[in-house]
């Protein structure tokens, strides 16, 4: 044995104790002691957390609005308060409650607010709300443990007759606290809008996002600091933490080796291209509920899904247009800033205020039970103290960003845009016919395809 | 007697080809909408669940292989648990009901 193998050997035993440690979660020993008692064990080690958290999206499901037509902002906006029609409730007209019985009796539990860090049922510790009841009562684990039982996780019925969402606080799940992977996320961000994937329409697997392919998670992206988490411009995702992420942030702004490609990063934004596809609802009517099997009612919703759209194309330059009757992004081809983007077009039915030309939100609690969507409305208008309105039913329009369901593989390419009824509308976009038809030809990359595809197609 | 024969051999062959194309043409997948009554997974690394669905419409008792890793997920942590209502899409491989799509239908 040489005069290094000691040394060396005692080196290796350090790594190995030192990995073997990195994998448990510093504060075990002390929640195997003292138990879990929810953010006052995490605060043990992490000071102020509660208090920060207090401070963001999660929480407050609502923020100031700064890039956005015709709202005020100095307010805060969000699923807590917006009136829009993908949901046509909000936090507060379709706060967490019990449904009337339905014609079989049966009554069950309904709110926008049950994806909820927090206990939805109570101003006290409900959305929004501040103080060290509302700190108390951060669901840590639902983001943060690994082994989360979601029994635990269901709206019930505390001693005073509210209507409040469990947690699983137990000892197993806190020991299990880890980085938020994926399924995390997914627990409320899937099911969003009324059902799994109906929202955004997209599967965050192996098979559909390349992503996904990597073993990437959600937070690999949004890089949260603080609690404050990283979005994109969505024109219909108002609310906000004030970072925002975009893929050149790891990509750079020449991320092809084709010099021709990157050419086109400046006026085509990536999800164009590496986003081919979308799916998920692009219709529902408000005004009409339809009975399910279990004898309670769902808006009546046309659903594709994921991979199952085509996008529609436009320029966007991060501004939204905000319209009764319309929500979708702003840009032209004029304006440096813009890009193009793809969106998912989604329009629904729903009643506005014949008075004042604006949107009714509805508490979806009468309508579930019995179908009765002006019941619906009723509710949601004394709930903000509306006392006159004229029910009409009329059609809101709305551009949905189109950001995961990457592909590299089956990305677009040249022939699927430079050719007559491509992909992109050119005329629609703003180029003049003589363009358009400059645009639309092979011509424009016969040349460079020839040559990318000589060294793949050697036979 | 001949020209018998040859118009049962004539007849024969024709019912066997119309029997092998109605089989061709038979759906390889169903879908339904049930209720799960059971759910077996067992252990955090299962790789293969089975499920009890009662179907809405018939009442009929169908038990279904789940392999998927998303839905295995989601029984492991109870995201899926019995009782909840399903829309599923199965087809039957080497006499087994595997499941090809599996989901809650509930919304908000």
């Amino acid at each position: 044995m040489g005069k290094l193998t000691i040394p060396f050997a005692m080196l290796a035993v350090l790594i190995t104790v030192s990995v073997t440690f990195a994998k448990d979660h510093p504060g075990r020993e002390y929640m195997e002691k003292n138990g879990y008692n929810g953010p006052a064990t995490c605060e043990e080690c992490h000071p102020g957390v509660a208090r920060e958290f207090l401070d963001t999206v999660h929480w407050k499901h609502a923020s100031k609005v700064t890039n956005v037509d015709n709202i005020d902002p100095e307010q805060e906006y969000g699923m807590k308060n917006r009136e829009y029609t993908f949901c046509n409730g909000n936090d507060i007209v379709n706060n967490l409650k019990e449904t009337p019985r339905n014609s079989e009796g049966k009554s069950k539990f309904t709110g926008c607010n049950t994806c909820h860090p927090g206990d939805p049922g109570d101003e006290l510790h409900g959305v929004g709300s501040t103080g060290p009841a509302a700190e108390a009562s951060i669901d840590c684990l639902v983001c943060h443990s690994s082994d989360y039982d979601f029994r635990l996780r269901k709206p019930v019925k505390d001693d005073k007759g509210r209507v409040i969402m469990g947690q699983d606080r137990t000892v197993k799940a806190a020991l299990a606290v880890a980085r938020p992977s994926a399924k995390n996320c997914m627990t409320c961000h899937e099911s969003a809008g009324g059902g799994a994937y109906v929202k955004r329409g997209f599967l965050f697997t192996r098979e559909n996002d390349a992503h996904a392919a990597r073993g990437m998670v959600c937070v690999d992206c949004h890089k949260t600091r603080k609690h404050k988490i990283p979005t994109g411009f969505d024109p219909n995702n108002w609310a906000n933490d004030g970072v925002r992420l975009a893929c050149a942030d790891c990509h750079g702004q020449s991320p092809h080796k084709d010099t021709h490609i990157n050419m086109h990063t400046d006026r085509i934004a990536c999800q164009t291209c590496h986003i081919p596809r979308t799916g998920g609802a692009f219709s529902k009517d408000f005004t009409r509920w339809t009975k399910q099997r279990d004898g309670f009612y769902e808006p009546t919703t046309l659903n594709k899904e994921a991979n199952e759209t085509t996008p529609v194309f436009a320029w966007y330059n991060g501004a939204v247009a905000n319209t009764p009757r319309f929500i979708g992004p702003k840009g032209s081809r004029d304006d440096k800033k813009s890009r193009i983007y793809p969106f998912k077009v989604y329009q629904a039915k729903a009643y506005y205020n014949k008075l004042d030309g604006n949107l009714l939100s509805m508490d979806f609690a009468p309508p579930m039970a019995t179908g009765d969507t002006l019941a619906g409305v009723a509710s949601a208008a004394k709930t903000l103290g509306i006392k006159k309105y004229e029910p009409v039913p009329g059609w809101q329009t709305i551009y949905l960003a189109s950001s995961h369901l990457v592909t590299r593989t089956k990305a677009l390419s040249c022939e699927n845009c430079h050719a007559p009824n491509g992909v992109l509308n050119f005329r629609a976009l703003g180029y003049t016919e003589i363009e358009t038809e400059k645009l639309t030809t092979p011509s424009i990359f016969f040349e460079e395809y020839v040559k990318r595809h000589a060294e793949k197609d050697d036979w | 007697m001949r020209k018998a024969l040859s118009a049962a051999l004539t007849f024969t062959l024709i019912t066997l080809a119309v029997v092998s194309f109605s089989r061709v043409a038979h759906a390889d997948e169903t879908k339904m909408l049930g209720v799960i009554t059971k759910i077996d997974c067992t252990g955090k690394d299962a790789k293969t669940a089975t499920v009890l669905l009662k179907d809405n419409k018939s009442g009929n008792m169908v038990s279904i292989t789940v392999n998927d890793d998303l839905t295995l997920d989601k029984f492991k942590d109870h995201r899926i648990v019995e009782g909840d209502e399903i829309r599923c899409k199965y087809e039957t491989k080497d006499g087994k009901t595997v499941s090809t799509y599996f989901r809650k239908t509930a919304g908000c």
